[in-house]
């Protein structure tokens, strides 16, 4: 049995982006049969990460597959794309931090979902350095 | 071997490992017993109090009857004795003679001797038969023999259907939510919020949350213009409010520890002073009179240095602009040190247990004006202008439910006499609209 994962490729392998910009690239998932999936989704979202409870939010949001009357092939990439907001820019603090990130989910009739994420940063705000505080 | 999935898992907060199948599981378990409780609670409540009281009032028949004994019946419960009312009446109905212990539907105790003794003076019993003094009384067509003295509708019996409600709100309240989060990953979850949150967002702020998600619109610094420049800033956190906060410290705090105080010094007084308690009482004393002299210092501040306002020529702030502040001291002090800063703190939220916790991390301050050595006089307060620029490259305001951003103008001094204060006044700071990536 092979292990089943997702990979995720940003359009010109690009890692930071400015607010209004366009995110595009493309997914696929390796080790999953078409008759396995229930639903793929992809989100493109923020999450915070840091002494704080996690906050979450999802810019953009699409869910396909045969759930939804449609018949995907997991094997093939399959492309995304989102203008992406003004914020909340990625931000590294000292208690709070802000991440970026495209996540693909694989929803399989049985067993455990196969998920991957691949990050990215929004803005160009510098980490806080600790002598900062 | 790898399990299918754990039975239980570390948990913080909102992060969990662990089955989640299960965890729904569970949950829907325990909403659904809520309102399993509530439902059978309620219908039980409705079919022995709210039936048979609208049966008395809208289906039982109207005759006569005479009293020929009454009596108070007399319980005892966890809250004591329990009185209630009874008559013994004799009623006819289709030539058929019937006798009953009665007086209303409920046949309820009360734990009040008085008002049960006040009922029972309100109905004669017939000493003489051929002399017999009427009542009315309301019998059941369907069984004669059951009959009421009074009838009527207490409002108070609805009050014990809140239990029941509340069971079936939380109850189905959860379950609903249980359900509908049933199968659905976090981020369609996240997504489903998202959508229901800018479906609402209809109003005359709703553009600007869109165009800059979980940045504060601010409305509540812009609502109050200023005398000079465009805008008087809201004071943080009032100094009023503040000296609430530690005066209710210091009533609750001394208002206990007074209680022991009194049993220790009367142990003194009477000749067998309690040395242990006297001794371990000592600390939390302290305490007290510490927080006494904290009340005073703060009331002397608050009522000693006068308020401070900040006027600004715009706002939200924008990175990398410019902007005029005005910032005015009242009072009559002498102030040893005035420093006006630009302040940005981090703030965290976390559940550890069954607590909250909130943490605050300063991570940027500059100064942006200072005196130093000057007079406030009466009816005459200080002003001094100054700019103030909006960092090109910081982190702008940010908000959401755990985790926030806050910037904020701090007024920070020392005053001859009442010792340091400060005074914040929060501002937003708006990221750049557009490409911001360099």
């Amino acid at each position: 049995m092979t292990d089943s994962l997702a990979i995720i490729r940003f359009d010109g392998n690009g890692r930071v982006y400015g607010a209004g910009d366009t995110l595009s690239g493309e997914y696929r998932f390796n080790g999953v049969l078409p008759a396995q999936i229930k639903a793929v989704e992809v989100s493109v979202l923020w999450y915070s990460e840091g002494k704080g409870d996690e906050d979450m939010a999802v810019h953009e949001f699409w869910r396909s597959g045969p759930d939804e009357g449609e018949r995907i092939d997991p094997s093939r990439p399959a492309q995304f794309t989102t203008t992406l907001p003004n914020c909340p820019l990625s931000y590294e603090g000292l208690i709070v931090k802000i991440r970026w990130c495209v996540r693909v989910r694989a929803i399989l009739h049985r067993g455990k979902d196969v998920v991957a994420q691949k990050s990215f940063r929004l803005g160009g705000v510098p980490a806080v350095e600790v002598s900062a505080s | 071997m790898a399990r299918n999935f754990r039975y239980y898992g570390k948990k913080r907060g909102d992060r969990r490992t662990g089955s989640r199948m299960l965890g729904s599981v569970g949950e829907m378990i325990f909403y659904a017993a809520f309102l399993l409780l509530g439902c059978v609670s309620g219908a039980m409540l409705f079919s022995f109090i709210a039936i048979p009281q609208w049966r008395v009032n809208n289906e039982f028949v109207r005759s006569t009857c005479v009293v020929l004994e009454k009596r108070i019946n007399e319980t005892a419960d966890d809250d004591g004795p329990q009185y209630r009312p009874e008559f013994r009446i004799r009623y006819e109905i289709d030539e058929v003679t019937y006798l009953a212990w009665t007086y209303d539907i409920h046949m309820s105790h009360s734990g009040s001797r008085e008002n049960a003794q006040q009922i029972l003076a309100r109905f004669a019993v017939t000493e003489d038969p051929n002399d017999p003094i009427d009542y009315y009384c309301w019998y059941d067509p369907t069984s004669p023999e059951k009959a009421v003295l009074v009838r009527g509708t207490s409002w108070w019996i609805w009050l014990v259907f809140i239990v029941p409600a509340s069971f079936v709100l939380i109850g189905g309240g959860g379950l609903i939510y249980s359900v509908l989060r049933w199968g659905k990953s976090a981020e369609r979850r996240a997504a489903m919020v998202q959508h229901a949150i800018q479906r609402d967002l209809f109003d005359a702020n709703g553009k600007t949350t869109r165009e800059f998600p979980n940045v504060p619109n601010g409305v509540d610094i812009t609502n109050s213009p200023g005398t000079t420049l465009a805008y008087r800033l809201p004071i943080g956190a009032s100094p009023a409010w503040k000296l609430l906060v530690v005066l209710l410290a210091c009533v609750l705090w001394n208002g206990i520890v007074s209680v022991f105080v009194v049993i220790a010094v009367g142990g003194h007084l009477e000749g067998h002073p309690d040395w242990g308690l006297s001794v371990f009482l000592l600390p939390f004393m302290a305490v007290g009179i510490a927080l006494v002299v904290f009340l005073v210092r703060q009331l002397m501040v608050t009522t000693g240095v006068g308020p401070t306002t900040i006027e600004i020529s715009d706002h939200p702030l924008l990175p990398g602009k410019q902007y005029e502040l005005l910032v005015s001291q009242s009072g009559r002090l002498r102030v040893n040190s005035l420093c006006v800063s630009l302040v940005c703190n981090e703030q965290a939220t976390y559940r550890q247990g069954t607590d909250t916790r909130r943490e605050t991390r300063l991570v940027h301050r500059r100064e942006i004006y200072r005196r130093e050595g000057f007079e406030v006089g009466r009816g005459l307060p200080f002003e001094a202008r100054c700019n103030l620029t909006a960092p090109e490259a910081a982190m702008h305001s940010f908000k959401a439910d755990h985790n926030e951003i806050q910037w904020q103008v701090v007024v920070a001094g020392n005053a001859a006499g009442w010792g340091d204060f400060q005074r914040s006044f929060p501002v937003i700071l708006r990221p750049a609209a557009g490409n911001n990536n360099t």
